[in-house]
């Protein structure tokens, strides 16, 4: 609105001086600053100094239609002037007041968000560390039981080893003594044998001197005359047959772990069932007084064989008395 | 009516006492350099010798200030008092100069913390 006018001003003053005189150098000066201070900054900022540049402005264009080349108006024109150049500095002043806060303001936002950020950004990393803090604790409890698992791992291994070695150890000394006693076994099952040899030898020999003694498939057989055991039809033992026995029985028990089996045997005369029955009670009289001389009664078992299996020809006395016999076989 | 005349007489000799006495101290009243001396202190505490077109108001102001003294001291009471006037306003002039200059700096510098501030946290 003041440069408007400012122009109308310098417009009729133009118009005046057209007609009249030439403006001195400080007027020419003084509405060039206004000019210059009115289109700057200076109508918005500093609008009061820039009416009183104003106002200075129109005195001297007053005093240089009065008086166009006078002191006053050269005066006027340079407080004009000065008054325009103030206006404009004031102008540019606040500008730069305005241009200075804006930039504080800029700055003081711009540092909240960095403050802003920074604590994102730290509380982020602060999370960051955290989990990375958690992972590691969590890798050294692995680690940890991994190290104490290996531990317990080598130690039970040293321990199953330290078993293991006892237990080769034991089986070694196990071994050693099972083939300690294996060694004794034969040596003592070869000794019994050797002993249990002998002895049947011994027995055989003793036998022999008692009785008919016969190497046998089944055995060793030992036959007995009937006519020495039993009176004709009985089967009790006379008391002659019972010292023969107590010697056989005698010579027997050196053998007790053979098994013994007690045949008795007729002959032709008579009926089949009654020499059967009379053999089989002769064969138990026997086996009898032999478990009660003392042999094992599980060892020795006695069997009636009747008139089937003679030994010579019934049709003489002498064959038929040698039928009538009982027969110790002592099994291998 | 004489007693009238005697009153008019002593109001017209007052009158004409205060109106020499006025007359008197009119002629002798001593230039007012106050305005631009403060002026140009202040100038000079606002740091316009350290701007240059502030610096230069400033000589100027100083100048005029000692011309207005030696027309007064000529007589040239008026052009003394016009001379005044300009060196109180270029006085005023190297005041706004320099605080203008020192407005710019902080602005500028301000501006600058803030591009600064900015350019480090991209």
């Amino acid at each position: 609105m003041k440069t408007m006018q400012f122009l109308i001003l310098v417009t009729f003053v133009a118009l005046v001086a057209g007609c009249a005189t030439v403006a001195p150098n400080e007027l020419v000066n003084a509405r060039s600053a206004y000019r210059n201070a009115s289109e700057g900054p200076a109508e918005q900022l500093a609008p009061a100094e820039l009416h009183k540049a104003h106002e200075a402005l129109v005195l001297a264009e007053q005093s240089f239609q009065k008086d166009p080349n006078s002191h006053k108006t050269k005066n006027l024109a340079y407080i004009a002037q000065r008054k325009s150049e103030q206006a404009g500095a004031l102008g540019a002043m606040a500008a730069d007041k305005a241009s200075k806060d804006k930039a504080n303001a800029d700055f003081q936002k711009k540092q909240t968000e960095i403050v802003k950020q920074g604590k994102q950004d730290l509380s982020e990393s602060e999370q960051r560390t955290a989990a990375a803090q958690a992972e590691l604790d969590k890798s050294a409890a692995i680690k940890a039981s991994k190290e104490k698992s290996d531990a317990e791992l080598a130690a039970s291994k040293e321990k199953s080893d330290a078993e293991l070695a006892a237990v080769r150890a034991s089986k070694e000394k196990s071994d050693a003594e099972l083939q300690r006693q294996q060694a004794e076994a034969v040596k003592q099952g070869k000794q019994d044998l050797s002993d249990s040899e002998q002895r049947t030898a011994d027995a055989r020999a003793e036998l022999a001197k008692l009785a008919a003694v016969k190497e046998e498939e089944r055995g060793l057989v030992v036959t007995l005359s009937g006519g020495v055991l039993f009176r004709s039809a009985k089967s009790d033992l006379l008391s002659s047959a019972q010292v023969k026995l107590d010697q056989v029985a005698k010579a027997l028990l050196a053998i007790r772990a053979r098994n013994l089996i007690v045949e008795g045997h007729t002959d032709s005369q008579g009926s089949e069932s009654y020499n059967q029955d009379l053999s089989q009670r002769r064969a138990d009289t026997v086996r009898d007084y032999l478990v009660q001389r003392g042999y094992p009664a599980d060892r020795i078992q006695a069997r009636g064989k009747g008139k089937g299996s003679p030994i010579a020809d019934n049709a003489s006395p002498e064959g038929r008395a040698n039928n009538r016999r009982v027969e110790i076989v002592i099994e291998r | 009516m004489k007693h009238v005349s005697k009153i008019g007489i002593m109001v017209f000799a007052v009158a004409a006492v205060a109106t020499a006495i006025v007359a008197g101290c009119a002629a002798n009243v001593p230039l007012r350099t106050e305005a631009s001396t403060s002026g140009i202190r202040a100038a000079e505490e606002a740091g316009a010798a350290k701007v240059p077109q502030a610096s230069l108001h400033l000589q100027l102001a100083k100048e005029e200030l000692e011309l207005a003294k030696g027309l007064a001291a000529k007589g040239e009471k008026e052009q003394a008092a016009s001379m005044l006037l300009r060196a109180e306003a270029d006085a005023e002039l190297a005041v706004v100069l320099s605080r203008e200059d020192a407005e710019r700096s902080e602005a500028q510098a301000a501006v600058a913390r803030v591009r600064q501030l900015r350019q480090d946290n991209q």
